[in-house]
C-alpha cells in the first residue's frame, strides 16, 4: 500500500526542522521512506516539489542553500520557524476558540483549527472548552461560492485574474480581467474589490456573479493597491443605503412597519393613513411596490413616476 | 451541537495538526486521548488516526529514530521524545493562512454589537497577541474581512434571556404579510449567517421557527421560564430556508434584469431562456407571501403559477394606480424607453450591479 501523504509530509517535516545543516535532495531521499518508493528520479522530483510546497502553506519556513560545490541543500531553521512568545489568559483563549469555529469554508475551517492548534502547543489554556458555546451566540461565515478560494489566494498572492461576470441586468457573462485586492463579506454575500484592467479603474463584483472558472495570471499588478479598500461602501450604496434626499408617502395605518422603521417624520392623517418622510435613495421605487395598494407617493414626482410605471407594467402582466 | 467546524480528510491539515501535536504531548506524558481530543478541536477518532501515523514519523536520516508513541485508547505515552531533539518539538510560527483564518473571524466576531463586552475585550486583546505573534504572516489578513449585522439592543436581551432561560414577548414584523404580530417565544440560540438570527420555540404557533433580529419591533424579557421542548437542532450550513417538499411551488419567469430572484430565493430550479433570463422554481409554505416579489419585479418578471398568486399581483398594481388617477404629473412617464432608476448617487458611476436590491429574501 502506498505511505500515506500525511505521513510522507510529516517525515519530510521532521527531517527539515531537526537538521542542523542542509540536507541535500539525496539526503533526503534516502531518509523519507516514501522517497525510496518512489521508483523514477522525475516522479521523486515532482513529489518532493509538491511536498515542499504543501509545508510552506502550512507555515514551515524552508530555506534552500547552496553549498561552496554547487549543490542545493534544504533546512527548516528553528529560528525563523519558531512561534514567538505568546502567552493568553483564560478568557482570551476562550474568545478565541468561539472565533476558531466560525468558517464554513473548509479550508478556512483547517487553517483555523491549525492556528489554534498551533497557539494549544505553545501552552494556550484549555480549562474552557472552546467548543461548548461560551455566549448563546453561534456566528458563521457563509462560503457558498466556488469563486471564494481561488480568489482569496489570488488576492493574498497578489496574483492577476480573469474570470466571467454577469452584471445584474445583463443576459450574458464577459470576461474580466481584473487584479484582485479585497474580499468582503457583507450581509452573508460576498464581494470582490479590485482594479478592472479593461476599464482602468477599480471595480467591486458580488462573487454570485461569478460564472465559470477564476483563472490565474501570470503577471504582476499593474495599479498601486489602495492602502484601504472600501467595498462596503460601494455595495451600501448599491443596496440604497445612501440616500441624498427624502420622499412623502402616505401609507396606511397598521401597514409597511419598515418603512415605519426608516421614516424620519410620521403624521398621522386620520382616514386610516399617515403621511410619512423616508429616505430617498437608489432602489426604493422598487421597494414602495412591493406594498402594493398600501402606498402612494407623493412627492417628488419622479419617484411617483418611477412607481407607476412599475406598477403599470404589473398590472398589464 | 451544530457547532463543529467542517474538517474534511486533508494532508495538509493533518500534518499540520500532527506537528502541533508532538510539541504538546511532549510536555504531557500520559496525556488522556479525551483531553487532547477536546484541546484540537478533534474526535476521538481522528486523533487515534493520527496516533497511528506519528510512529512511522521521525528523523530517520539520523540512523532510524522513530516516534515510539502509543496509546492504550485511554492515555498516551511517548517513550523516546528525546527522538526529535531539544528544539524540533518547539511551538511553530503561525502561517499566513492560518493567521488570515483566525484574525479575519476574531475581527468579525468582535464586530457583533451584541457581543457581551467582556468577550469582545478578550477578544481585542487576544486578536493584538495573535497579530504581534505572527508578524508578518498577519499581513495578508486584511485582504479578507466580514462584518455581522446585527441589533445591539434586541441581541442583548435574547442572549440574557437565553443564559437565563426565560421567556421572551417579540412584536414582529412578517414581510411576507406586511404585518406586526405579538407573540410569546422560547429562545434556544443565536445564528449569525450575514443577519443574525434567533432560533425559537414559538407559543403561538407551537413551532420552531427562526426569527431575524432587525425585524423584531419591541422585545421584552419575561419572568415566566423558557421551556423549549427538547428539538434536534438544524445543520444550518445549507442555509436558514429549508422549503420541505411538500410546499406548494412556484413557477417565475424573469429577464435578465430579475436574475437576482435566483440569488436571493432558495430554489429547486433555475433555467435559462433564450432572452437571458430564468425560469425559476421554488417551493414556499405560503405563496401568497411571493405578491410582493411579483410586484417589485415589475417588467422584469412575471409569476406564471399558480395563476391565483399572479392574479392577485395584478389585482394590488390596479388597485395602487387608481391613487394615482387624476394626481398630477402620474402619467408624464412610463414609456418603454423612458430612462428608469434616478441615477443621483455620489459614485454611483463607479460601481457595477448597480440594479442590487436590499436583501429580503428571508
Amino acid at each position: 500500500m502506498a505511505i500515506a501523504k500525511a505521513e510522507r509530509l510529516m517525515n519530510l517535516a521532521l527531517c527539515l526542522l531537526g537538521t542542523r545543516r542542509p540536507l541535500s535532495k539525496r539526503e533526503l531521499r534516502e531518509s523519507v521512506e516514501a522517497y525510496l518508493e518512489a521508483g523514477s528520479d522525475d516522479s521523486f522530483n515532482r513529489m518532493f516539489e509538491r511536498d515542499k510546497d504543501d509545508l510552506r502553506e502550512l507555515g514551515l519556513v524552508i530555506e534552500t542553500v547552496e553549498s561552496l560545490d554547487g549543490e542545493i541543500g534544504y533546512l527548516a531553521r528553528r529560528d525563523s520557524n519558531r512561534l514567538p512568545p505568546i502567552t493568553l489568559d483564560a478568557e482570551e483563549a476562550a474568545a478565541l476558540g468561539l472565533a476558531a469555529k466560525v468558517w464554513q469554508q473548509a479550508r478556512l475551517a483547517g487553517a483555523a483549527s491549525g492556528a489554534l492548534q498551533k497557539l494549544r502547543a505553545a501552552g494556550l489554556p484549555e480549562d474552557v472548552d472552546p467548543y461548548e458555546p461560551h455566549s448563546a451566540l453561534e456566528p458563521r461565515i457563509p462560503v457558498h461560492e466556488a469563486a471564494f478560494e481561488p480568489l482569496m489566494l489570488a488576492c493574498r498572492d497578489r496574483r492577476p485574474v480573469v474570470f466571467d461576470y454577469r452584471k445584474a441586468n445583463a443576459a450574458q457573462p464577459e470576461p474580466r480581467h481584473v487584479e484582485p485586492w479585497a474580499l468582503e463579506c457583507w450581509r452573508g454575500h460576498w464581494y470582490l474589490a479590485g482594479f478592472d484592467r479593461d476599464r482602468g479603474a477599480e471595480r467591486v463584483f458580488r462573487l454570485s456573479r461569478i460564472t465559470g472558472k477564476v483563472r490565474s495570471r501570470g503577471s504582476r499588478f499593474t495599479a498601486p493597491v489602495p492602502d484601504v479598500v472600501t467595498v462596503r461602501e460601494t455595495v451600501a450604496s448599491w443596496a440604497g443605503e445612501t440616500a441624498d434626499r427624502s420622499a412623502l408617502i402616505r401609507l396606511r395605518t397598521g401597514a409597511g412597519y419598515p418603512l415605519r422603521a426608516k421614516a424620519t417624520g410620521v403624521r398621522e392623517l386620520g382616514d386610516g393613513w399617515d403621511e410619512l418622510e423616508i429616505p430617498y435613495g437608489h432602489g426604493l421605487d422598487a421597494w414602495l411596490v412591493e406594498f402594493g395598494p398600501d402606498v402612494v407617493v407623493l412627492e417628488p414626482a419622479e419617484l411617483r413616476a418611477d412607481v407607476v410605471d412599475r406598477l403599470r407594467a404589473v398590472a398589464k402582466g | 451541537m451544530a457547532g463543529k467546524p467542517v474538517r474534511p480528510v486533508n494532508a495538509i491539515d493533518q500534518t499540520r495538526r500532527m506537528l502541533s501535536l508532538v510539541t504538546y504531548l511532549r510536555e504531557r506524558p500520559g496525556a488522556r486521548v479525551e483531553d487532547v481530543a477536546r484541546a484540537f478541536g478533534i474526535t476521538e477518532d481522528e486523533l487515534v488516526s493520527d496516533l497511528d501515523v506519528l510512529p512511522m514519523c521521525g528523523t530517520s536520516f539520523r540512523g532510524g529514530d522513530l516516534l515510539d508513541i502509543d496509546t492504550d485508547g485511554e492515555r498516551i505515552w511517548w517513550h523516546n521524545p528525546a527522538a526529535l531533539g531539544a528544539d524540533a518539538a518547539e511551538p511553530l510560527r503561525l502561517a499566513a493562512d492560518e493567521a488570515t483564518a483566525l484574525l479575519v473571524a476574531a475581527r468579525a466576531v468582535a464586530t457583533l454589537p451584541g457581543l457581551r463586552e467582556s468577550d469582545r475585550q478578550a477578544l481585542l486583546r487576544a486578536t493584538a497577541k495573535v497579530e504581534t505573534s505572527a508578524g508578518e504572516a498577519a499581513g495578508a489578513s486584511s485582504r479578507l474581512s466580514v462584518t455581522f449585522e446585527s441589533e445591539g439592543g434586541v441581541f442583548a436581551d435574547v442572549d440574557r434571556a437565553i443564559s437565563e432561560r426565560r421567556r421572551l414577548w417579540i412584536r414582529y414584523y412578517s414581510p411576507a404579510r406586511d404585518e406586526v404580530t405579538e407573540r410569546e417565544i422560547d429562545p434556544i440560540r443565536l445564528v449569525s449567517v450575514g443577519h443574525t438570527y434567533v432560533e425559537a420555540w414559538c407559543r403561538r404557533s407551537e413551532a420552531r421557527r427562526t426569527f431575524r433580529l432587525d425585524r423584531v419591533a419591541e422585545i421584552r424579557i419575561l419572568d415566566e421560564p423558557s421551556a423549549p421542548p427538547e428539538v434536534e437542532l438544524r445543520d444550518l450550513s445549507e442555509g436558514l430556508v429549508q422549503p420541505a417538499a411538500e410546499d406548494p411551488e412556484v413557477v417565475v419567469e424573469v429577464g435578465p434584469g430579475g436574475r437576482w430572484v435566483a440569488e436571493y430565493y432558495p430554489h429547486d430550479s433555475a433555467d435559462e431562456l433564450p432572452d437571458g433570463g430564468l425560469r425559476i422554481t421554488l417551493r414556499t409554505p405560503d405563496p401568497a407571501s411571493l405578491r410582493r416579489l411579483a410586484l417589485r419585479l415589475g417588467r422584469d418578471g412575471r409569476i406564471v403559477s399558480p395563476s391565483a398568486l399572479a392574479d392577485s399581483a395584478r389585482q394590488a398594481a390596479r388597485e395602487a394606480l387608481a391613487a394615482y388617477d387624476g394626481m398630477e404629473a402620474a402619467g408624464t412617464r412610463g414609456g418603454a424607453e423612458t430612462v428608469t432608476g434616478s441615477g443621483a448617487r455620489p459614485g454611483a458611476g463607479a460601481v457595477d450591479g448597480q440594479h442590487d436590491r436590499q436583501e429580503r429574501a428571508l
